[in-house]
């Protein structure tokens, strides 16, 4: 019971850290970005990259792991604003519809371009985690799992004070709203969304190098799954909402973690996305959606 | 006859039956050869090619088969039932008059009526699930072991260590499913318990619930019948939380990346069962400088079933006197005792092996590659 929490608290964290770009991006600008996904798949590729470089393999240090962190966020992050910039701004007037077809088109790009590059095997990851675990509480612990939650919860807290507390989160909680309100109120919109695509992509980059350090495999496919995850982890908090997606994503982590215990491993994807779909019928707005002052 | 040469050269597809798939009497003979080149498997298409290009050079180095060349024709079959589907039609209209493809059965199993159809015979170099042969086409031959012989040289393994409680583990595709299917009966046959089975999502990165269940249940040995990718992380996850029986995978998963990925100090309990390579096999070394000049890489696993697949088809047609569907047939029903890596050669009445020649290997902790570790002979 406790084991199938903590599992779930797990994959929770991945899911949360890929819903809260969903989340932000839709709330800023009504978007549903299906690319996200796919630069959790590009910040585990940049780490890879980097550390193969370098000719690092099979290395356990944390530091490095932190080092390796940071930077594929700040990359991620920014091919997260190059692609804003590239291929939904232009569109910011345009049916929805339209931005959406494209948010499909820079996945694929993303997909099969990773693919040309790095090729169609998985590729072990060069930095991994020591795993082996302790007993407590009747759940088994490992230091990579301690390591993974700190990282994720740090991570949640620094999105969380700077949309609270600072003028650039004040700025866009204020685009959520109206955006062309905010703009009359000399709010630079253009530089706010920049800024939304920069955290956004830069934590799901986070979550790519913490998976494969984590799970140690990673291949050019794996943002896609993960992408319609933390879509349904988004849309069970409430979509648009910060601790709605922190909530839906630890939220669905907990709910595999029992579906498939309960019904066997292979109904785990048929439950979660059961779930999406009662969700969107019955509340489509999700569980923390209806406050919509806390929008953004 | 005359209607299906006209179809053919016209580059149709369709209802071409009952062979007639010559596009001329002097032009090379053609063999065409599914494999997967994309997706997660796609690093066996280029052993399979290579392997096939081999035979097919050294064939036509000895002046061909019924004094014509040989050809080989490949196609990408990503792993993938429709990209499989396409692939064939279009193997079809090239006019190909052997089949020496398939490597994931669930990508074979839809094409096999396809070739059917246009009375093209196959000779399947990996895919072994019993699917394959059960639909009882006529055409359909494989030449590497089946789900059965390899479940028989698992269970032999596990009766060998002793291991009275086992587990199985698969991925829900045909190939793993069928073998899982195979372990359990033939296991609860020898007197083992079955004690967890587990199907799994492939494609996913958390595999920690299965874990923890394969931990309460106890096996002695657990049995995953998938690829390597899934099948290193489940190692790593079930060691992880607490699992310390020993660890068997079948041939889908026998490769260095499934060390690699499950991460140092976490194969000491792993053997998987497979089918002999050329570098467990003795006075293969020529073969494998032959194959090393023509790929520039060493070759890997089905590179000499491969190999062997156009050998087989090649001496069929020779058998046959003609490249007609029965007649080629009935030759490769014919071949006895026909020399291949694997052993002699002569088909069952199911068209399989009749023998398997499944190994047990183990990960060599310096290369991460699988090495031979109990022939099972004795």
């Amino acid at each position: 019971m406790m084991q199938l929490i903590w599992n779930g608290l797990i994959v929770g964290s991945f899911y949360a850290l890929v819903a809260l770009g969903y989340s932000m991006v839709y709330g800023i600008i009504k978007l549903l970005n299906f690319a996200h996904g796919d630069i959790y798949m590009l910040g585990a590729f940049v780490g890879f990259f980097t550390l193969s470089a370098f000719g690092i393999s099979n290395e356990t240090s944390i530091p490095l792991l932190l080092v390796i962190l940071l930077l594929s966020m700040v990359t991620t992050g920014l091919i997260g604003v190059g692609i804003e910039r590239v291929a939904y701004r232009p569109l910011r007037r345009s049916p929805r519809l339209a931005v959406l077809i494209t948010a499909i088109g820079v996945s694929f790009t993303l997909e099969y371009g990773v693919r040309q590059i790095f090729g169609p095997n998985p590729e072990a990851f060069p930095v991994r985690l020591e795993s082996r675990g302790v007993d407590l509480l009747g759940m088994r612990i490992t230091a990579s799992q301690i390591v993974l939650v700190v990282i994720a919860a740090g991570l949640m807290l620094v999105l969380a004070h700077i949309v609270e507390r600072t003028r650039e989160g004040r700025a866009m909680r204020a685009i959520a709203l109206d955006p062309q309100a905010a703009q009359l109120m000399g709010v630079n919109v253009n530089r706010v969304i920049s800024t939304v695509f920069f955290i956004g992509s830069s934590l799901a980059g986070a979550a790519g190098v913490m998976a494969g350090a984590y799970y140690g495999s990673i291949d050019f496919l794996m943002g896609f799954v993960i992408g319609l995850k933390a879509f349904t982890a988004a849309v069970i908090g409430g979509i648009g909402n910060l601790y709605g997606a922190m909530l839906g994503g630890v939220l669905l982590g907990m709910l595999e973690s029992f579906g498939s215990a309960w019904f066997g491993g292979e109904w785990r994807d048929v439950f979660a996305f059961a779930f999406l779909i009662l969700f969107l019928t019955f509340k489509p707005t999700g569980l923390l959606g209806a406050r919509v002052v806390e929008r953004m | 006859m005359a209607a299906g040469v006209l179809a053919l050269t016209a580059g149709c597809s369709g209802g071409v039956a009952g062979g007639g798939s010559e596009e001329s009497e002097d032009g090379p003979i053609k063999l065409g050869m599914l494999a997967p080149f994309s997706g997660s498997e796609s690093a066996f298409g280029a052993y399979m090619q290579n392997g096939a290009q081999l035979a097919v050079d050294e064939i036509n180095a000895d002046g061909g088969v019924l004094g014509r060349d040989l050809e080989l024709v490949v196609e990408d079959d990503a792993c993938d039932a429709t990209t499989a589907v396409a692939g064939a039609n279009k193997l079809v209209t090239e006019g190909i008059v052997g089949s020496v493809g398939g490597y994931c059965s669930g990508a074979t199993l839809p094409t096999l009526p396809i070739f059917d159809e246009a009375g093209v015979p196959m000779v399947i170099p990996a895919a072994n699930s019993n699917e394959l042969v059960d639909q009882g086409l006529p055409g359909v031959f494989l030449i590497n072991g089946t789900g059965d012989q390899q479940a028989a040289a698992a269970v032999q393994y596990a009766e060998k260590i002793g291991a009275t409680n086992v587990a199985v583990i698969d991925d829900a595709t045909s190939y793993s499913a069928d073998l899982a299917q195979a372990f359990t009966t033939q296991a609860e046959e020898a007197g083992l318990s079955v004690v967890f089975e587990a199907t799994v999502t492939p494609g996913e990165n958390d595999y920690s619930a299965v874990a923890t269940q394969l931990v309460g249940a106890q096996p002695a040995l657990v049995y995953w019948t998938g690829y390597y990718q899934e099948g290193g992380l489940i190692v790593r996850q079930a060691t992880d939380a607490g699992y310390t029986g020993a660890f068997m995978v079948a041939d889908g998963s026998v490769d260095a990346k499934f060390s690699e990925i499950a991460g140092a100090g976490y194969t000491e309990n792993v053997v998987g069962t497979f089918t002999q390579t050329p570098d467990m096999i003795e006075g293969a070394d020529e073969w494998i400088a032959d194959y090393e000049e023509l790929a520039g890489d060493p070759p890997g696993p089905y590179s000499t079933q491969a190999y062997d697949a156009v050998r087989v088809m090649a001496q069929a047609i020779e058998d046959a006197g003609s490249t007609e569907f029965e007649e080629v047939v009935a030759a490769l029903e014919g071949l006895e005792d026909f020399d291949t890596f694997a052993g002699p050669l002569t088909f069952t009445e199911n068209h399989t092996l009749s023998g398997g020649g499944f190994v047990i290997v183990a990960v060599d902790p310096a290369t991460s590659n699988f090495v031979l570790e109990d022939d099972l002979q004795g």
